[in-house]
């Protein structure tokens, strides 16, 4: 009985030595949009749905950490045709992975408000090292917003596979815009 | 003046003109009612590339082009009876609207979808309206639809050119080859 009461006291005040503050996504004032090239003119679009842990407190970065969970079958485009495309085998293939995450536990502070996020991103099967540049608009007791991006290439990641590995038409680079804005979670 | 049109000759730019615009629009509807047929592929998509920034650079030369007609004199049609001459100008003025038309509503339908058209890699022109499924569909079928006049007029445009080099063994074609 000691020894669970001891791992209950432990479970109980663990989180508070190594969590920083937590905080909870507000899914109406957050957005993930992505812009690639292709036929030498922008094509863009978003994620609609992804969720998170978010730990982040700007003044303990080293237990800060955030894992961000993204519906890949919420990727929206304004033409259709190009939404339905991404969908498929070739591009996101959503039926066999309906989920990329990124998840990150090395922060840097960068510039004032600007912190650089070094952590992995799976998408598809592929899991690579990337870093989210972002800056920290506002960060009150109950408020925070963050704005960033960063650049992928898209054959890291097996996204346009046959012809389409081709990068004439459709540019390697991809940009990644996100804002993401959270209340602070009261539970913990 | 070998340039500029005289009171029965067109002149080099006119004719010139003419015939880069009539390659392009040729090619430009080959290409736009193959294009739309195509299952998505790499291919469909260089397509659609080519025959925006072609499309575009008809825009361009037609802005040119009527300029150009404006303050030029037009060789009269005063060979051929007047019903005909109206027809034929008639014609004419038909192919101006197709030129502005079909690179304006093609310009709506790429603005309505969010997929900007870059000019050759030079510069990327801005969206007319905003990104909206409905009025893509209905700027698509404008497109279609004049495009399907254009092809009516197109045939006979050509066909009276046609019938007046070989059948009437006029100069009305021949003085559209060479001033």
């Amino acid at each position: 009985m000691a020894i669970k009461k001891i791992i209950f006291l432990i479970l109980l005040i663990f989180p508070s030595f190594c969590l920083a503050t937590s905080w909870q996504i507000i899914s109406n004032k957050s957005s993930i949009h992505f812009s690639a090239t292709q036929n030498n003119s922008p094509i863009t679009g978003e994620f609609k749905n992804f969720s998170g842990d978010i730990e982040f407190d700007p003044n303990q970065l080293s237990k800060s950490h955030i894992k961000i969970i993204v519906d890949i079958d919420s990727v929206a485009t304004s033409f259709k045709d190009v939404q339905d495309a991404l969908k498929t085998a070739d591009w996101f293939d959503v039926a066999s992975f309906p989920k990329a995450t990124f998840s990150a536990d090395d922060f840097k502070k960068t510039g004032d408000d600007t912190y650089a996020a070094n952590g992995k991103l799976t998408l598809r099967n592929k899991t690579m090292p990337i870093t989210l540049n972002f800056k920290l608009i506002k960060y009150t007791d109950n408020e925070a917003m963050i704005s960033g991006k960063t650049e992928l290439k898209r054959s890291d990641f097996d996204v346009g596979k046959g012809e389409w590995s081709s990068t004439k038409q459709i540019k390697n680079e991809v940009v990644v815009n996100f804002e993401i804005e959270a209340q602070k979670n009261d539970a913990k | 003046m070998i340039f500029k049109n005289t009171q029965n000759r067109f002149g080099l730019i006119a004719i010139v003109l003419h015939w880069i615009m009539a390659l392009l629009m040729i090619g430009l509807t080959a290409l736009g009612l193959c294009m739309v047929r195509m299952p998505i592929s790499v291919q469909k998509l260089q397509f659609y590339g080519w025959h925006k920034e072609f499309g575009i650079l008809v825009l361009m030369l037609v802005i040119v082009r009527l300029t150009w007609r404006l303050r030029n004199m037009n060789p009269s049609l005063d060979a051929i009876p007047a019903w005909e001459e109206l027809a034929a100008r008639s014609v004419h003025w038909a192919f101006y609207f197709f030129m502005f038309a079909m690179p304006i509503t093609g310009w709506l339908i790429t603005s309505a979808a969010d997929l900007p058209v870059s000019f050759f890699g030079l510069f990327t022109l801005p969206n007319l309206v905003a990104a909206n499924e409905a009025n893509r569909v209905f700027y698509s079928e404008i497109h279609a639809w004049v495009g399907y006049a254009f092809i009516a007029v197109f045939c006979m445009h050509t066909a009276a050119a046609l019938k007046h080099h070989f059948i009437n063994s006029d100069a009305i074609l021949r003085r559209m080859l060479w001033p």
